[in-house]
């Protein structure tokens, strides 16, 4: 411990003299921009939400402040009126608080982008910056890190723009959040990230090419990494937000760097920590654990009992079996507390309660003979007796009745009412908000919980309770997965974020690179772009046979692919022929035999002709469309046979010159299997066939005309075959 | 106004520390060991004199205590910071009586009798000013801060006392006073000292380091041979987190087995603990806060944590009758001698902030 103390002491002592000049700055995003909290945070801001009696944003306040941050940028968009009126009133504003916070709203924030985007046009940041989400939860020392990130810069020149926080914890650990799964590919030496992707759940992912060529002797894949979500940017991260008007998030600035590295010259690093904890709260599972975490001291020292906001009255004591107790707390007779409770103050508990693994917020009241399991209560909550909770969030104010009995995963949202004698399947969310209110609502797709919900409450009250859902004194409406809006399916999921439901459109976009994977095994060194390039030309030249669309039109389409994914010509043309020549596989399946093939593909070659004279013009375009076939047929050992034919096809119909086919044929040989598939014998001797023609026009040239020489070749091959 | 701005100066540094003190539980923060935490202590104390608004001793002793109370609030673990704040109060009672023309002793004494008719009586005989306490109270607590400055010199001066040549001398995990004093030692005597390895921070492993780097012959145990190697031991000397007023001791994990060892096979336990350690707490069960920062026993966190429960004890707590002598900067001292100590140095009224 001595050496890493020396050198935590170091990086202090270095830090401090350039903090001298650039106080460190921190900008943090009080908003999630996504809805996973909602009904909850339809009334309350997640920042705001308390994770052991404390909300979530002191959390990252303390832990910025503790790493030595001057100043911090609070920006924040929904309800930004009542996380103001927090930090206000917290000791975040006072004057001796050694880190001075800056509350900026908007509501036009929709996204990271945008925060990132204005940050960039105020001006805010002057040197590098550590950026985190409102409700990150750590205590991880950052300051090595930011060594390392100040290192680098000075080394390469700027280089590197932004270094993310990773710790080391094993797939399957519980503060892993499954939406979160990440899988980095990194130099080990640099700690360069090369590539980075969410692993979203699926089986199989792809790894480019250029990762394996990069230069460097080692890497690491890995996928025991957690993300941290916090990241020490530079400056320069903000401008590129507003270059990039596109980038919304982390991943998508993530991705677009690693994209054009190459173009731009921006890295990204990467710290990976061993000890430390740190997680971001982005769902209701995670929330769980981390509360758990945190009453289990996995955060010290940001421990319930150390008080570290400085409030009058949050103070507790800590006893054996990590149960805490606020100022005033009353047990009844026979209660046990067994272990990794944490009560708050004036809150009285009956006689005969049973509670573990649970938090419990000030001023509650719970009766007599109550079980409590992993529960997490927070304000003004009133629990009658003989009611059973298990791993449930219960929000301010809300009362369950008598009897009552909450399965796993329920969601009582604020001054919800349920019972008495009722018990509330798995998953259920009870909230005061109806559910219709909401679709009426937002119509639009891109609504976040940070948006301003007109509230038609005359409405609201007009629909009744439903008294078998929520009990004969009961008040809320139950937001259910079993409504007949796809979009509440995915609520109670995202919630708790237990099964994985990634959003429609990186469900497509994973389906199609699975759909791509499959497909091109060949060794292109080339990304996700050229994948989506092929996909669609196939779409374009199926479209263009179903709907009969001119030749040229489908050279327009084409071209324009070609600018929206940055195709080179020779990638245009490569792929041009790998699509023309697999659409028989793609129509009818992988079990054609020869003949039928090149029954299909014959006639399609013709008809398409007009699309590869477009792009075969130079004498190389024809070598690399030949290649390209070459390569198509290696892997389609069964039809070389095929080749030939399609050879011929495409020399009868003037797309490939007959001097290109004979250098093709001399030259090409590059390893064993190219050079049996120029011995199969039908290819050779239409080789030698060709080249005796070529003797033989030279000859007479005068006397006969190129076409007719060709249609000679094409009845000598028809009496061949 | 130059007032104010002294003010707020003064809250922020006083902000300032108690953050420190809240993020750095058992030495892993800014502040490391108890010396420099006492240090740093008084230096904020004696500034809240400087600086601070107050006109009578009674004002003052209230501002500090108010103080002080938020001070071992932010760490409770650490006990040093309560002492030192009872310390200056009772320089201030002492240099308060003095202005009077009082003698101190007889401000000491005691009685039954005294006790049961004081009641309010003593608070209000601080309300008197006087020109020269400020000046007084400053004067005494820099004598403090070199009487600090000096306390481990003055251990490791008496080494020589109590280390023969070619013992072999059993300590557990590192203390920066045994540390000293047995480098002392090593400048005249030649001597063998084994080192607890103290895990799970192990920082015996670094103890071991400085001591072999002086040329002190130093062998690492695992904490389980303590029992084992105690029989080749002549004695057991340690340091220690707190010494309780009963003479008793809250020191490292694994001190506890080690005295037991050590009265087993009668081997005299010697603790090496500076003046500003002595305080007024006595043992009780919630004196029992597990402020471990896990993560550092268990570096990787396995798919099973999630299903564990994980507790890390740091102290433990050593009756009195385990313990055969107190070095400290005054000179060696019985357990039973303790409460005397005590007396000399706290008044009673401060004992409970």
């Amino acid at each position: 411990m001595s050496s890493r103390g020396g050198k935590q002491k170091k990086g202090n002592v270095t830090s401090e003299q350039e903090e001298e000049e650039q106080p460190l700055q921190a900008v943090l995003v009080a908003d999630s921009f996504n809805r996973r909290f909602f009904p909850i945070s339809k009334d309350q801001p997640r920042a705001l939400l308390p994770l052991g009696n404390v909300a979530m944003i002191d959390y990252t306040l303390e832990f910025l402040t503790s790493t030595g941050v001057q100043e911090t940028f609070v920006f924040c968009c929904w309800m930004s009126n009542k996380i103001k009126d927090h930090l206000l009133k917290s000791k975040w504003c006072r004057p001796t608080s050694p880190n001075v916070v800056h509350i900026i709203t908007s509501d036009l924030y929709r996204s990271l982008g945008d925060v990132l985007r204005d940050v960039d046009a105020k001006n805010l940041v002057r040197n590098d910056f550590i950026l985190v989400y409102g409700d990150v939860v750590s205590n991880i020392d950052v300051s090595q890190a930011l060594q390392e990130h100040r290192h680098r810069r000075k080394v390469d020149k700027n280089i590197s723009v932004m270094t993310m926080v990773f710790k080391e914890s094993s797939p399957g650990h519980k503060t892993r959040c499954e939406e979160d799964d990440v899988i980095v590919a990194m130099d080990s030496k640099s700690k360069r990230v090369l590539h980075y992707q969410k692993t979203q759940g699926l089986k199989k992912l792809q790894f480019p090419m250029n990762i394996f060529q990069h230069g460097s002797d080692e890497f690491e894949i890995r996928h025991d990494l957690l993300d941290c979500h916090i990241s020490i940017c530079s400056p320069q991260v903000a401008e590129l937000f507003t270059d990039n008007f596109d980038y919304q998030t982390r991943n998508d600035f993530v991705r677009g760097i690693l994209v054009n590295e190459e173009i731009l010259g921006n890295q990204i690093h990467l710290y990976v920590t061993q000890d430390g904890y740190g997680a971001r709260v982005s769902n209701l599972q995670m929330y769980d654990s981390v509360s758990l975490d945190m009453v289990r001291r996995w955060v010290y020292p940001l421990t319930p009992e150390a008080n570290f906001t400085d409030q009058q009255g949050q103070g507790c004591t800590h006893s054996r079996h990590n149960v805490y107790r606020g100022a005033e707390v009353s047990l009844g007779h026979g209660s046990q507390m067994e272990e990794n409770v944490l009560i708050g103050r004036d809150t009285s508990i009956g006689a005969n309660c049973h509670i573990s693994n649970s938090v419990i917020g000030n001023n509650c009241t719970i009766g007599d003979n109550v079980v409590l399991d992993r529960a997490h209560m927070w304000n003004n909550v009133h629990v009658s007796s003989n009611v059973e909770i298990h791993q449930s969030v219960v929000c301010d104010g809300a009362v369950v009745k008598e009897a009552v009995r909450l399965n796993k995963q329920c969601v009582l949202a604020y001054n919800v009412v349920i019972g008495p004698n009722l018990s509330l399947p798995e998953g259920t969310v009870v909230s005061m908000h109806h559910p219709e209110e909401e679709e009426e609502d937002d119509d639009d797709e891109f609504l976040s919980d940070d948006q301003e919900v007109g509230h038609s409450k005359d409405k609201t009250r007009q629909k009744a309770f439903n008294p078998a859902e929520v009990g004969p004194e009961g008040k809320g409406y139950i937001w259910k997965a079993s409504m007949n809006d796809t979009e509440d399916e995915e609520l109670a999921q995202c919630l708790w974020g237990l099964v994985l439901n990634p959003d429609p459109e990186s469900d497509s976009e994973s389906e199609a690179s699975e759909e791509s994977q499959d497909r091109s095994r060949s060794v292109s060194p080339e990304i996700d772009d050229v994948n989506a390039f092929q996909l669609e030309v196939l779409g374009t030249l199926q479209r263009g046979l179903e709907e009969n669309i001119v030749c040229d039109n489908l050279v327009l389409e084409i071209n324009s692919l070609k600018y929206a994914y940055n195709i080179t010509l020779k990638e245009v043309m490569q792929i041009l022929t790998r699509v023309v020549l697999e659409y028989p596989f793609q129509q009818q399946g992988t079990q054609l035999t020869t003949l039928q093939y090149t029954g299909s593909l014959l006639p399609l070659l013709k008809t398409w002709s007009p699309v590869f004279k477009n792009y075969i013009k130079r004498a190389q375009d024809h070598l690399d469309c030949l290649s390209a076939v070459e390569e198509l047929f290696l892997e389609q050992d069964t039809h070389q046979t095929a080749m030939v034919k399609v050879l011929m096809k495409m020399y009868q119909l003037e797309i490939l010159e007959e001097e290109a086919i004979l250098k093709w044929f001399s030259t090409g040989a590059t390893n064993d299997k190219s050079r049996q598939l120029r011995k199969n014998q039908g290819v050779r001797r239409r080789v030698r066939r060709m080249s005796l023609r070529r003797k033989e026009s030279a000859e007479d040239e005068s006397s006969e005309e190129g076409e007719c020489g060709r249609r000679g070749i094409k009845t000598e091959d028809l009496r061949t075959v | 106004m130059p007032g104010a701005d002294k003010e707020t100066d003064l809250t922020e540094r006083i902000e300032a520390f108690l953050a420190d003190l809240k993020r750095g539980g058992s030495g892993t923060g800014p502040l490391r060991g108890s010396g420099e935490m006492a240090r740093e202590t008084t230096y904020l104390l004696r500034r809240i004199t400087a600086q601070a608004r107050w006109s009578s001793a009674g004002d003052l002793m209230e501002i500090i205590r108010n103080e002080g109370r938020r001070m071992t609030a932010a760490q409770p673990s650490e006990t040093t910071v309560g002492n030192m704040v009872r310390r200056v109060l009772k320089i201030i009672r002492e240099e308060y009586a003095r202005s009077r023309g009082s003698s101190e002793e007889t401000e000491q004494q005691e009685s039954l009798h005294k006790l049961l008719t004081a009641g309010e009586l003593s608070e209000e005989n601080f309300r008197q000013h006087f020109v020269h306490l400020k000046a007084n109270v400053i004067e005494a607590i820099n004598e403090l801060l070199t009487e600090l400055d000096g306390t481990t010199d003055n251990i490791a001066m008496q080494a020589l006392e109590h280390i023969h040549s070619n013992e072999v001398i059993m300590t557990v995990g590192r203390s920066r006073t045994v540390e000293a004093f047995l480098k002392d030692a090593a400048r005249k005597r030649k001597f063998h000292v084994i080192v607890a390895e103290c895990a799970p921070f192990c920082q015996g492993h670094e103890m071991a380091t400085g001591l072999s780097k002086v040329g002190i012959e130093t062998t690492v145990i695992a904490d389980a041979a303590i029992f084992a190697v105690m029989s080749r031991v002549n004695k057991v000397i340690i340091g220690t987190q707190t010494v309780l007023a009963n003479g008793g001791l809250r020191a490292v994990n694994g001190t506890h087995s080690v005295a037991l060892a050590a009265r087993h096979h009668s081997t005299p336990l010697i603790i090496c603990a500076p003046m500003f350690k002595l305080s007024p707490q006595v043992f009780t069960t919630i004196f029992y806060p597990f402020p471990g920062s896990f993560s550092y026993c268990l570096p990787v966190l396995r798919e099973i944590l999630s299903k564990v429960n994980v507790h890390c004890p740091v102290f433990d707590y050593v009756p009195p009758e385990l313990i055969t002598l107190f070095i400290s900067n005054i000179g060696g001292n019985a357990p039973s001698y303790i409460y005397r100590l005590m007396s000399e140095l706290y008044h009673p009224e401060d004992h409970k902030l």
